[in-house]
């Protein structure tokens, strides 16, 4: 059942084009975006969360249309989103916070909203914060606390820009715990810079680059892309797109290799690099 | 270790609620220490009543705390949920008044030293409140705005009821600033009609653009119509009978013009709602 369907959308600010002709369904699971920085990832999301509309192209959310006022009003009592920089007033508490954005999202009666903020605080492990000023929190728990807004209602539809940034990796598998229960019969589309993330999470995948879905797919589909083409060798071999010294002295090469060369299975960051031509290294040299 | 027991009918009533003041305080104080009582108690609660009275705690302690004029809104009847988006609206916070109180000040201290200045005043006056409205609904200022684009609450009327709470605040403030204008003619309030076409005007163009642009444009307009005429000293064009009529027909137009369309257009928000 597909859930989000955009068709040939474009969008362009000012001069510059963040999104040229993008494709994209997804249903009820984890779909993952992945891109370099400024791919327009969060342009599309942004699409996806109803905050922006298309310039050209159309987008399908739920079943329903969100250019028309009252079906995008309908599809938002049905969303749930996490923006990348998710802002908080930061002299509220927790508690304050996600009841305010419940307020936003017209859960007009009292009780029934402090129930509904109760609940989402407990699904995202913040009761032991729940009277803390938002200012006195790390990144992570805040992080936690934009993702306990967007699921305020159990929404149906759930848009997560970039949820794991910044997190230690104690705190990015209690994310990924926490997201892989939320996509349990609902649509998640989130953005990462994270392969492992993607991987662990997502049965569907979508490469955006330069405005355009490079490749959609499965994780296992993009992966088999760069079979044969990742070897570990001892010194950096010159077909190589990339290659890095790993733990044991070899170096893992990810491009055409040469005859005769000791082949190992490809990650999905392998693939990604790969799909990308190496131009994904040349904006986060490391 | 207590030596004495809650009789059975005590152990009934208190549990049911039907104790009396004394008795069920007493009852309390002594089923703290006694797990006898305590285990004799528990057969006659009401489930549902415990969960009731949990509830209700738990609600009390998690409750937002209202900020004052939460309160005071709340007592003058406005609906909590609509009391706490008027509170987080940034221009209602100190700082921006109290620039706005201070801009006024001057212009009203300067139309003291110099009655030319005056008009320079009827000028600058609307323009507190318009930004106001802009400022409420500017990105940098408001940190859920991101959020609040994808929430289902109605744009217009989150618009309206920002834009009533900036004027409940700032016209005083302009009237104050007014109240110390030399002499005491109609000139002094001269500039209300305007503020209300302004605002109104700006209002109806969010179906075009942001809060802000509308703001700017029509603060442009304004300044550039108006304070020529102030500086040539021509009152009457600016702020006559003429002009207040044509700023009363403003702000009923576009007034009339959000009721009829408040179901069929939407309210830019942000730069890209």
């Amino acid at each position: 059942m597909t859930t989000v369907r955009v068709h040939g959308a474009t969008k362009s600010f000012g001069r510059t084009r963040a999104l040229d002709g993008v494709d994209l369904e997804a249903g009820p699971g984890v779909t993952g975006l992945l891109g370099p920085n400024g791919a327009g990832k969060t342009t599309l999301l942004r699409m996806i969360a109803t905050v922006l509309a298309p310039d050209q192209g159309t987008v399908t959310l739920l079943g329903r249309d969100p250019s028309r006022p009252d079906d995008r009003t309908w599809i938002r009592e049905r969303l749930g989103y996490l923006p990348q920089d998710a802002g908080f007033h930061r002299g509220f508490t927790v508690f304050e916070f996600i009841d305010y954005v419940a307020i936003l999202k017209e859960m007009t009666d009292r009780r029934a909203r402090h129930d509904e903020v109760r609940r989402v605080i407990a699904v995202t492990g913040l009761q032991a914060v729940t009277g803390k000023r938002i200012r006195a929190l790390s990144g992570g728990m805040r992080r936690r606390v934009g993702l306990a807004q967007a699921l305020l209602g159990d929404p149906d539809l759930l848009v997560l820009d970039e949820p794991t940034v910044g997190l230690d990796p104690e705190q990015r598998l209690r994310f990924r715990e926490m997201i892989s229960h939320a996509g349990e019969g609902r649509t998640v589309i989130m953005s990462s810079h994270q392969t492992e993330d993607i991987t662990a999470l997502c049965a569907r995948i979508a490469v955006i680059h330069q405005g355009r879905a490079r490749f959609t797919g499965t994780p296992a589909e993009l992966m088999a892309q760069a079979a044969g083409r990742v070897w570990t060798d001892t010194e950096r071999s010159p077909a190589a797109i990339t290659a890095w010294r790993t733990g044991d002295g070899a170096y893992r090469n990810v491009g055409d290799p040469p005859a005769g060369a000791e082949l190992i299975p490809p990650t999905l960051e392998d693939a990604y690099l790969l799909l990308m031509g190496g131009s994904e290294l040349e904006v986060t040299p490391s | 270790m207590t030596v004495w027991h809650l009789d059975p009918e005590t152990i009934r009533r208190y549990a049911q609620g039907a104790a009396p003041p004394d008795v069920a305080a007493s009852a309390e104080a002594h089923l703290m220490k006694c797990a006898a009582c305590r285990g004799a108690i528990s057969s006659h609660v009401d489930a549902r009543r415990v969960e009731s009275i949990w509830q209700e705690v738990a609600d009390r302690v998690d409750a937002p705390r209202r900020s004052r004029p939460e309160r005071m809104l709340i007592r003058l009847g406005v609906g909590e949920a609509t009391a706490r988006l008027v509170a987080v609206t940034p221009t209602l916070r100190g700082p921006w008044l109290l620039a706005v109180a201070g801009v006024l000040a001057l212009a009203a201290w300067a139309a003291q030293v110099d009655e030319r200045f005056l008009l320079m005043f009827l000028v600058v006056a609307p323009l507190g409140p318009l930004a106001g409205v802009a400022v409420a609904f500017a990105g940098g200022l408001d940190p859920t705005r991101e959020i609040g684009l994808a929430a289902p609450y109605s744009g217009l009327r989150l618009l309206l009821i920002r834009t009533a709470a900036v004027l409940a605040v700032t016209a005083p403030i302009v009237a104050a600033a007014g109240l110390a204008l030399p002499g005491s003619t109609w000139t002094a309030a001269a500039w209300l009609l305007p503020t209300a076409g302004l605002t109104c005007a700006a209002l109806a163009l969010t179906a075009r653009m942001t809060p802000v642009v509308a703001v700017g444009a029509v603060a442009t307009a304004w300044v550039l119509v108006t304070a020529p005429a102030a500086v040539a000293g021509h009152l009457d064009l600016a702020f006559g009978m003429g002009a207040q009529i044509f700023w009363l027909a403003v702000a009923m137009g576009g007034g009339l013009w959000l009721a009829v369309t408040r179901n069929t257009v939407t309210i830019k928000l942000g730069r890209s709602a």
